[in-house]
């Protein structure tokens, strides 16, 4: 549309700076994102642009890199904000230090109030914004009463009142009026264009959001919506016709004040972490050599020595040691509480890190990794994440909020955006759809791509893929997925900051009570260089730290991680056999298939099986390869030296993130800037599409090089097929250290370690019920829940032969608190219980609290069956003051004892697990016709056979790599059954697939090595036999 | 899943699932929800129709009538008869019911629920096919039956067994109070139900009436006695129907309607005198009937309160409109209602003024925009000549554009740039032109 001009005349176009712009990450006001903002400012030539986000720096980073790349004159940062009073206000930053100062007038709006709002009084502005000039947005009635003349008189040389022209109909008159009062108040007048979108056909979705905002539909939303699109980046011809030239001309006249741009943002590490003494460079040496004397206490290796020294150059060379000593403060403080830690990332594998204690990985044993992990030429921020235990990791939070204040330490935030389903269902109910009909579609759409959706998909849901309504759905969706949509707190990423963070980037209250996040993610904080240190937490930790104890006070033997014994074959023999069950990372089925035929061993083996399995590699083909070549079936050939430095080590297939960069280097000619880039468009294709520029360069740069086409083809689809999943090695060699420590107890320590495990659930990948069986398979003894017994965790007791073995502790028992749990075994101390009566007394237990005992057996003692137990329970009485044992004659009822089968259905709902026999065996006389062979059998019979077995479906999974298979674990009284089904075959069985507990399966048995499959070309539902002994699967996607 | 047809459970579908995980066995599946209210409507209606069999209906509970047919037992031929006969024309209606008989109403109550087609006439009897009932039948909370069944006791015959003071100590007096009454030891009195009923009389006169006056005043008196009908029952009604019988031509009807629930018969007196005005008859009248429309809950004392203090007569809006409405009839009188939407033609609507409160109405005005009083019905294209738009001569644009671009969710999205224009006759004109450049007139100010 261009019918704001009449006359066509060519005209010198005007020079404009546009200072009033929100992108979405004013979430569900702006409608186009920061990029494209820019991108569309660069093209239409204007002099500058503002990035004017609501009380918010969340959408700067992106601007600015956007600004680089595409050359726009200048980028301002800025904010619009809206006074407690009504007032609207443009910030714009003039300086470092109005940066600063409108960083921190954001932090403690968004601090003075509940998550996603911010409030804005005139105390937040006591030191007056210094360096920052303000654009002052008036109302449609100026009042001109007390707070417009604060506003006046707190920015009178610095403020400027804004005339935003949108084709409302009343143009003329709000400029004489606005010239009038910037007469009256002698400020002067600039144009703004109030930017909700970068180009005008996004007011659809701009109306959507505004709707999705204002919880309306867009029918309904009336006023709320603007009544046309003016707000968006119109092109100088149009503003030319719009304003009158000297209110273009102040933009530019505001522009010219301001000099301030991202980049000169610096990060200053802590100063505190570094004696006053010693200089960063002499402490880390100090420490270094203290950490390598502790670790070669019979003298260090001259190896290490000479791989120390190199290191600690490349650290002093690139200032990196502040990070290196933030990272050991943290570490040293776990340390100091016996909380277990483990760094890992490519910073962590230096033989630096094992001297501080970051790592426990050897260098001695990684001799091959060091070197790649920090590299000068990469020129990317040391990356060191740490794992602590999952139960302690907020105890290393709260030490680092108080050593460096809240002021200094800041969690990053993650930016939380719209996925194709949950854009569905706002713009579903923007457009009035019901809730059932967006969940229909939404429930088709599972694997969208995020482009375009099937019409079969649409129809399949009920819905015309013609009608416009679905059309407009789709088409809004599509351009929603990928908005922001809030900031979330990032598992664990800290910032911290020698000055006040709130200088830096602005802090906003996090969901979480008492935490508060940064308005930047992890990818802005690369962008700008700043460092972060990731403090997560680990199940696994907890298990092994617990492990070690719970061994020490039972044989009195002390082992700390980097004590377990090294490379034991009794291990590895373990591994495999694929018997792995509750170990870290090698666990799942997938895992325990490929161990048989992968068979580890060495601990380098270890960090490759971790990395492998995995969508990734399994995506990109790349696990075959590696099989056979390792099995030695297939010849390595490397088509050049180059390829072979990288790829040796893996027999010539791209298994880490890091060989894909290194390839892209050596063989396409990427610097290592466009390597890393590369890493992060790989991180991000599927949601953002188009790796399209660096295929391009990476098979014409190896064809170049004198690839053939084929090979560069390969190693573009391996790069693909990487896509978010690329498993760095760094990460890997630091998780196969926790792998073998894990196999290693559960090898040698199998009570000790399966005890942990249950006092760490929820963990892993396996129930309760499953690593109890597990261990009774392998020997071991196991006790029931008692009352007299028992303590809060798992423990260990004595067995008849003086080997330890399981007692299971009351936190098996749902229902029962852990302060009761705890509570009844400190009483215990003081004498084991008689009566229930007795038991009501000393501890308190609330009436339902001893139903819970009573149900789950722990009570047998002291009342016989659970059955009495709980009749018992439901007849005691609190004491009452001093008739408190007074014994009442009762009656005794006429209780049937629990049959064998109500003990195990009562035992799994209130446990989880039975020590009775497996329910297939209550049931195997009526499965008898059917011919079901037992898991335990399954080994003697020959690959290819027809076979049927039966089982508790115990897990399914339909993993997004396998194309349509779903894999089901059956349980029976001698094992597992892993089940393949196929997409035909699932379709054809869908109800017994889905609703069957106990499922009965025939089909085709697969044996291979130590791995059985079946594959399933029947299936039949056999629940009902279970009558009430109802198992719930644990289904994973 | 509350139930599933036939194809549904072939596919897997099954009660207790998630929508979603029957979705995904079935994605043609069509969900409906669940109406809980229309169930109870349903209910009370299956209990008026039962009023036929007995002057006792109970509703027991969500889905549970209760009959007491000891009385109708000769009246409609025996047990047998009378059963069969219920069961035949529920199942005529469309419904699966299962129908028990036994002594006492809980008794009945369980047979029922358990599925038992039992016909226990001797109280004797009863403990026995009682006995065998599990606790689900029972409507007792879920954590009592669970911990009921974690003491194995799964059966009504268990709890039976049980020491009866050691049962009362555990699960409360009222439980055992329950069983002895479902037994027959203990009496069990019940509310029967009561059908709302509609107001319906007839005045008979002894001779045909000519006298208007008179009529009116046996009007006044049907309305009387409908205020008192009523009033009784804490109703009132929006309809009331007159019908004017006569000896050879077919009644003449008078329907009366009033914005809110109402009994007062002096306000429904005032609208029927209007109405009786105009209303011609073709003969004498014999009788009057009147029929009262379908009653809503209505408070006891406001209504008359406010008629009693409105001593000088002030019409509300509400009731000026409904006078008027009164007098031309309702379809002829509109309120006209303020939209919020920006598309000059969808900024208004015209609403019924019965049909809900004239109040509030000008809240969604926006603010500051100036529209024509006077808008066409149709934009009306403007012929052009060099570059200007036509009306009674040239145009000349002198405020504007006022641009609209929305609209796009429905088949009626506008993008037209809105200009305020003078033709040379001093008309101020309401025009715009849409994206093809075209000139239409949409409005005139006054």
């Amino acid at each position: 549309m261009s019918h704001s001009s009449r006359d066509d005349s060519p005209t010198p176009t005007c020079r404009y700076a546009e200072l009033h712009a929100l992108s979405n990450f004013t979430f569900l006001r702006g409608a186009s994102h920061p990029e494209e903002l820019v991108e569309t400012a660069a093209v239409l030539g204007y002099e500058a642009l503002a990035i004017t986000d609501e009380c918010s720096m969340s959408g700067v980073v992106r601007a600015h890199m956007a600004a680089k790349a595409c050359g726009l004159k200048k980028l301002v940062i800025g904010s619009e904000l809206r006074l407690r009073s009504g007032r609207k206000l443009i910030v714009l930053v003039q300086n470092r230090n109005g940066y600063a100062a409108l960083c921190r007038l954001i932090t403690k709006a968004r601090r003075a109030a509940e998550k996603g709002q911010y409030a804005l009084t005139r105390q937040v502005f006591e030191d007056g914004l210094p360096d920052c000039a303000v654009i002052w947005v008036p109302d449609e009635q100026l009042a001109l009463d007390a707070e417009d003349h604060w506003i006046r008189e707190t920015f009178r040389d610095r403020l400027w009142i804004a005339v935003e022209l949108l084709a409302d109909g009343r143009q003329r008159q709000q400029l004489e009026r606005l010239r009038e009062i910037g007469a009256r108040l002698r400020l002067p007048l600039v144009a703004c264009g109030d930017v909700h979108m970068h180009r005008r056909s996004r007011r659809i979705l701009q109306d959507t959001v505004t709707a999705i905002r204002e919880r309306v539909t867009v029918d309904k939303a009336g006023f709320m919506l603007y009544a046309n699109g003016e707000r968006h980046l119109r092109s100088r011809e149009v503003l030319q016709h719009v304003y009158p030239a000297d209110l273009l001309a102040e933009s530019i006249h505001i522009v010219e004040s301001i000099d301030f741009s991202l980049d000169e943002l610096r990060y200053e590490y802590p100063d505190e972490i570094v004696p006053e003494d010693e200089t960063p460079a002499s402490y880390l040496r100090n420490l270094t050599e203290r950490g390598m004397r502790e670790r070669w206490p019979e003298g260090i290796p001259r190896k290490v020595i000479l791989l120390v020294e190199h290191e600690l150059e490349l650290i002093a060379e690139l200032g990196y040691e502040p990070y290196f000593l933030t990272v050991y403060d943290i570490v040293a403080f776990a340390r100091s509480k016996n909380i277990l830690c483990q760094g890992r990332g490519s910073a962590a594998n230096s033989a630096v890190c094992f001297c501080l204690g970051i790592t426990e990985v050897d260098p001695e044993r990684m001799e091959t990794l060091v070197e790649r992990f920090i590299s000068k030429e990469r020129n990317e921020p040391p990356d060191i994440d740490v794992d602590f235990e999952h139960e302690r990791r907020e105890e290393v939070i709260q030490y680092i909020y108080e050593k460096y204040g809240r002021e200094r330490a800041a969690l990053t935030a993650t930016v939380i955006t719209y996925r194709p389903r949950s854009a569905l269902r706002d713009v579903g109910k923007a457009l009035g759809l019901s809730d059932l009909q967006v969940g229909k579609l939404a429930r088709s759409m599972q694997w969208w791509d995020g482009q375009r959706v099937d019409d079969s998909r649409v129809l399949e849901a009920g819905l015309d893929p013609d009608s416009p309504v679905i059309k407009r759905l789709l088409y809004l969706v599509g351009e929603l997925i990928g908005f922001p949509r809030h900031l979330s707190q990032h598992v664990g990423g800290f910032v911290i900051s020698n000055g006040p963070m709130s200088e830096l980037v602005p802090i906003e209250n996090a969901a979480m009570p008492d935490r508060t996040v940064i308005q930047w993610e992890k990818n802005d904080l690369e962008d700008l260089g700043l460092l972060k240190v990731d403090v997560l937490g680990l199940g696994m930790l907890t298990a092994i730290r617990r492990s070690f104890e719970l061994i020490r006070d039972f044989s009195g033997c002390e082992y700390t991680l980097a004590g377990i014994p090294a490379e034991d074959p009794l291990v590895y023999d373990m591994i495999c056999d694929g018997d792995t069950m509750g170990v870290f990372q090698i666990e799942s089925r997938a895992q325990m298939a490929m161990l048989p035929r992968l068979k580890p061993r060495c601990y380098y083996d270890l960090v490759i099986e971790v990395a492998i399995i995995r969508p990734g590699p399994i995506q990109g083909d790349m696990v075959h390869p590696y099989l056979r070549r390792r099995n030695g079936e297939e010849v390595v050939d490397y088509p050049s030296e180059d390829v072979k430095s990288v790829l040796q080590r893996t027999l010539g297939v791209p298994i880490f993130q890091e060989q894909v960069m290194q390839l892209a280097v050596v063989a396409a000619g990427f610097t290592p800037g466009e390597a890393d880039r590369l890493r992060r468009a790989m991180a991000a294709w599927k949601r953002r599409g188009g790796l399209g520029p660096f295929e391009d360069k990476l098979i014409s740069g190896m064809r170049k090089r004198g690839y053939d086409e084929g090979f560069a083809r390969q190693i573009f689809r391996q790069i693909e097929g990487f896509g978010e999943y690329g498993f760095p090695e760094s990460h890997s060699a630091s998780f196969a250290l926790l792998v073998y420590v894990s196999c290693w107890l559960k090898r040698h320590q199998p009570a000790a370690f399966t005890c942990a495990l249950l006092n760490s659930q929820p963990m892993g990948f396996y129930s309760a019920s499953q690593l109890v069986q597990d261990l009774r398979r392998h020997g071991v003894g196991v006790r029931g829940v008692d009352i007299n017994h028992s303590d809060w965790d798992c423990t260990l007791e004595a067995g008849d032969d003086g080997k330890a073995v399981l007692r299971l502790g009351l936190r098996m028992v749902k229902g029962l608190s852990e302060e009761s749990g705890r509570g009844v075994a400190n009483e215990r101390r003081s004498g084991a219980w008689c009566s229930i009566q007795e038991l009501l007394e000393r501890t308190g237990l609330s009436h339902r609290e001893l139903g819970v005992l009573a149900t789950a057996s722990a009570l047998h003692a002291l009342e016989g069956h659970r059955h009495a137990a709980r009749w018992a329970v439901a007849g005691v009485e609190e004491p009452s003051g001093l008739f408190a044992s007074m014994d009442r004659y009762e009656a005794i009822p006429l209780l049937r004892k629990p049959t064998e089968g109500q003990n195990i259905v009562a035992d799994y709902q209130s446990t989880g697990l039975t020590l009775e026999r497996h329910p297939m065996q209550l049931i195997r006389h009526r499965l008898d016709r059917y011919h079901y062979v037992q898991a335990g059998n399954l080994p003697d019979f020959v690959t290819g056979r027809s076979i049927s077995v039966a089982g508790l479906v115990i897990t399914k999974q339909r993993p997004g790599t396998a194309s349509g298979v779903t894999f089901v674990t059956l349980e029976d009284e001698t094992g597992h059954i892993n089940l393949i089904v196929w997409k035909k075959i699932a379709t054809q069985y869908r109800a017994a697939l889905l609703n069957a507990r106990l499922l009965g399966i025939r089909g085709e048995l697969q044996i291979e090595g130590k791995v059985i499959h079946v594959i399933a070309r029947q299936l039949i539902d056999h629940t009902d036999m279970l009558g009430e002994l109802h198992v719930k699967s644990r289904d994973f996607r | 899943m509350l139930l599933a047809d036939a194809d549904a459970r072939a596919a897997g579908v099954m009660p207790g699932q998630s929508g979603n995980a029957a979705l995904a066995l079935l994605p043609m599946l069509k969900l409906d929800e669940r109406n809980v209210l229309r169930e109870q409507q349903v209910l009370e209606s299956l209990a008026t129709w039962l009023e036929q069999f007995t002057s006792f209906v109970s509703i027991a509970s969500h889905n549970a009538l209760l009959l007491e047919i000891a009385g109708s037992l000769r009246l409609f031929g025996g047990l047998q008869r009378l059963r069969q006969q219920v069961a035949t024309e529920l199942r005529q209606q469309g419904f699966d019911a299962a129908l028990a008989i036994a002594p006492t109403p809980l008794g009945a109550t369980w047979l029922a629920r358990g599925g038992r087609r039992a016909c226990i006439r001797e109280p004797a009897n009863l403990a026995t096919a009682v006995r065998t009932l599990s606790l689900n039948c029972l409507d007792w909370p879920y954590t009592l039956c669970e911990a009921l069944t974690g003491m194995g006791i799964t059966s009504i015959g268990d709890c039976l067994r049980l020491p009866r003071e050691g049962f009362a100590r555990r699960f409360g007096a009222g439980r055992l109070i329950e069983l002895d009454r479902a037994l027959g030891r203990l009496p069990d009195p019940r509310t029967s139900w009561r059908s709302p009923k509609r107001f319906c009389a007839d005045y008979e006169m002894t001779e045909e009436q000519n006298d208007r006056e008179r009529l009116l005043a046996i009007c006044r008196e049907l309305l009387l006695s409908h205020e008192q009908f009523l009033l009784a029952r804490q109703l009132g009604t929006q309809r009331v129907l007159l019908s004017f019988f006569h000896l050879k031509a077919s009644a003449t009807q008078l329907s009366l309607g009033s914005a809110a629930a109402d009994r007062s018969a002096d306000r429904w007196f005032d609208l029927l005198r209007i109405r009786f005005e105009q209303l011609s008859l073709p003969e004498p009248v014999i009788a009057i009937r009147l029929r009262g429309g379908n009653t809503q809950a209505l408070q006891a004392e406001t209504a008359r309160l406010v008629g009693r203090t409105c001593h000088e007569r002030r019409y509300s809006m509400t009731q000026l409109a409904e006078r008027i409405a009164a007098r031309i009839g309702d379809q002829s009188v509109h309120g006209i209602e303020m939209v919020a939407d920006h598309r000059p033609q969808f900024a208004w609507r015209a609403r019924s003024l019965l049909a809900a409160k004239v109040t509030d109405v000008l809240s969604v005005v926006r603010r500051g925009l100036r529209r024509p009083l006077w808008m066409l019905p149709e934009p009306a294209l403007l012929p052009v000549k060099q570059g200007y738009p036509l009306h009674q001569g040239r145009l000349t644009l002198i405020e504007g554009p006022e641009r609209l671009e929305t609209g796009w969710w429905d088949e009626n999205g506008i993008a037209c740039d809105y200009y305020t224009a003078v033709n040379p006759r001093g008309m101020r004109l309401w025009i715009f032109r849409n994206r093809k450049a075209t000139w239409y007139l949409h409005g005139i100010f006054g």
